[in-house]
């Protein structure tokens, strides 16, 4: 859920753009990080462990613990506490270990 | 690409390093990992009413909108969304935006990568729904998030009450402070009586024993003096302390000591905050945990003593600047944090005493018995 009124910043007048979770629609505000604004939409897990499969989601918010992993855009492994989510934006959940990414050849 | 300073870490200390190398005419770059800059002060929402003398008491982000608003008169390079990644044979530092790698060439290289939160583990922590009290803070007041509906705080330090307070006052039902020991760790007595005010517990002798639920904390079990409490919350934040972030020094070969009071393991550096790599500076919270005036004033007094190492301006003129900083350190960390002021003490006297060189006077006048005692 957004906060509406904040007891103390002034109000909140970022633009709602349109993202995909899983292939379902989505609101955002501009300049939120994919966690976040799954979190606004009432999703905290964001994909399971790699070997146990057991739930994650957002732990640190900063970009150390690597509990918050996402696959945007086709790319896996992507921190959704530490990318901002952009309109049109599809993001799906991190449910097995992704593919290595390799430099470029 | 080339640099008289590179800063590593765009949050308070940073920030106010550069506008001190800056202004006096040092060639700067600061590089951060996140796409904002102002580090962990851009989510302070509370007053800071023990900063420096020459900064005016304010809330957390606005602070931090002064440091970064007042670097964009200065020929300050700023790179966002960069990060340190490695060091070259040669000295450079290997710094990359994610996709493109490159060497920067610096003359002196400071480190403000500030701190981490300590996790604390128990069965379920793994849960989506449990997060650092940091977490929440930048949830709710960053991205104006709530994360959830009803929540425990795990800990009882300053933070542990002040994001307590935070969460109660957009709306969350925080149904307890869940500390293992017997007393309250907090030493902020407005932020226990708020905590009175809002009817917030403060559960003493108590332990998560365990977070349970379907894909995210739905239940959580609570042990007081061995006896069971369930709890209907979908939200624990841990606030447990914090610890500073190390790698970048590693990276850079620097030695390293153990200091509790100041978070545990640390950098060792001198009384010019200068790191056992000559051309490794370090401040604010990565030099030991400590309140946001003396992550101001650590970043400062690095800032002069790069100046001071690149002959950039006067040295008397650097020393009494110096000692007016000490001051405010000493003044700053007595009143709030006692036990980070001597073990800095400590840690910089253990340089000294190895290296051989002499404390600089003013800190003998600035610390008296506590140096010669």
């Amino acid at each position: 859920m957004h906060i509406i009124d904040h007891p103390i910043l002034e109000k909140d007048d970022r633009k709602v753009i349109q993202f995909y979770f899983n292939d379902e629609p989505l609101n955002a505000k501009a300049g939120q990080t994919i966690a976040a604004a799954l979190m606004a939409n009432g999703i905290k897990k964001l994909g399971v462990s790699r070997k146990l499969q057991q739930s994650r989601g957002l732990f640190c918010a900063s970009g150390r613990c690597y509990s918050c992993f996402v696959t945007v855009d086709g790319l896996d492994h992507v921190l959704s506490c530490s990318t901002l989510v952009e309109d049109g934006m599809k993001v799906y959940s991190n449910l097995s270990d992704p593919e290595v990414r390799r430099g470029r050849e | 690409m080339n640099t008289d300073l590179l800063i590593v870490g765009g949050g308070p200390a940073g920030l106010n390093a550069a506008y001190k190398a800056a202004s006096n005419g040092v060639k700067t770059t600061v590089i951060d990992k996140w796409f904002t800059l102002g580090g962990q002060l851009k989510q302070q929402t509370q007053f800071y009413n023990n900063l420096p003398h020459h900064f005016s008491k304010q809330r957390g982000f606005q602070l931090a909108d002064h440091l970064v608003d007042r670097l964009k008169a200065l020929d300050v390079w700023i790179l966002e969304n960069h990060t340190m990644i490695g060091a070259y044979q040669d000295g450079n530092v290997g710094v990359t935006d994610g996709s493109d790698t490159f060497p920067v060439n610096a003359e002196k290289i400071m480190i403000t990568t500030g701190a981490m939160e300590e996790p604390e583990i128990f069965p379920g922590w793994t849960l989506p729904g449990v997060m650092t009290a940091g977490a929440a803070q930048i949830l709710i007041n960053r991205e104006r998030v709530l994360p959830g509906e009803r929540a425990l705080i795990l800990g009882s330090n300053d933070f542990a009450l002040e994001v307590a307070s935070q969460l109660h006052d957009c709306g969350i039902k925080v149904k307890g402070i869940v500390e293992s020991g017997s007393e309250l760790l907090c030493q902020n007595d407005e932020l226990a009586v708020k905590m009175r005010d809002a009817d917030i517990p403060v559960l003493l002798n108590s332990v998560i024993e365990s977070a349970t639920g379907k894909g995210e904390v739905e239940e959580v079990y609570v042990s007081t003096d061995g006896s069971k409490s369930l709890y209907d919350v979908d939200l624990i934040c841990i606030a447990k302390g914090m610890t500073p972030i190390l790698e970048p020094f590693e990276i850079m070969s620097c030695d390293f000591t153990y200091q509790a009071k100041l978070g545990g393991w640390l950098p060792r550096y001198d009384s010019t905050f200068k790191t056992t790599n000559p051309s490794v500076y370090i401040a604010g919270n990565a030099a030991g945990i400590t309140s946001m005036g003396g992550i101001l004033l650590t970043g400062e007094m690095a800032a002069l003593s790069v100046l001071q190492a690149l002959n950039a301006t006067s040295s008397e003129k650097i020393e009494k600047e110096k000692q007016y900083l000490w001051d405010e350190l000493y003044r700053i960390e007595s009143t709030e944090n006692r036990s980070v002021r001597d073990a800095r003490l400590d840690v910089i006297k253990d340089l000294h005493y190895e290296t051989g060189v002499q404390l600089p006077a003013y800190l003998d006048s600035v610390f008296g018995g506590l140096i010669n005692g």
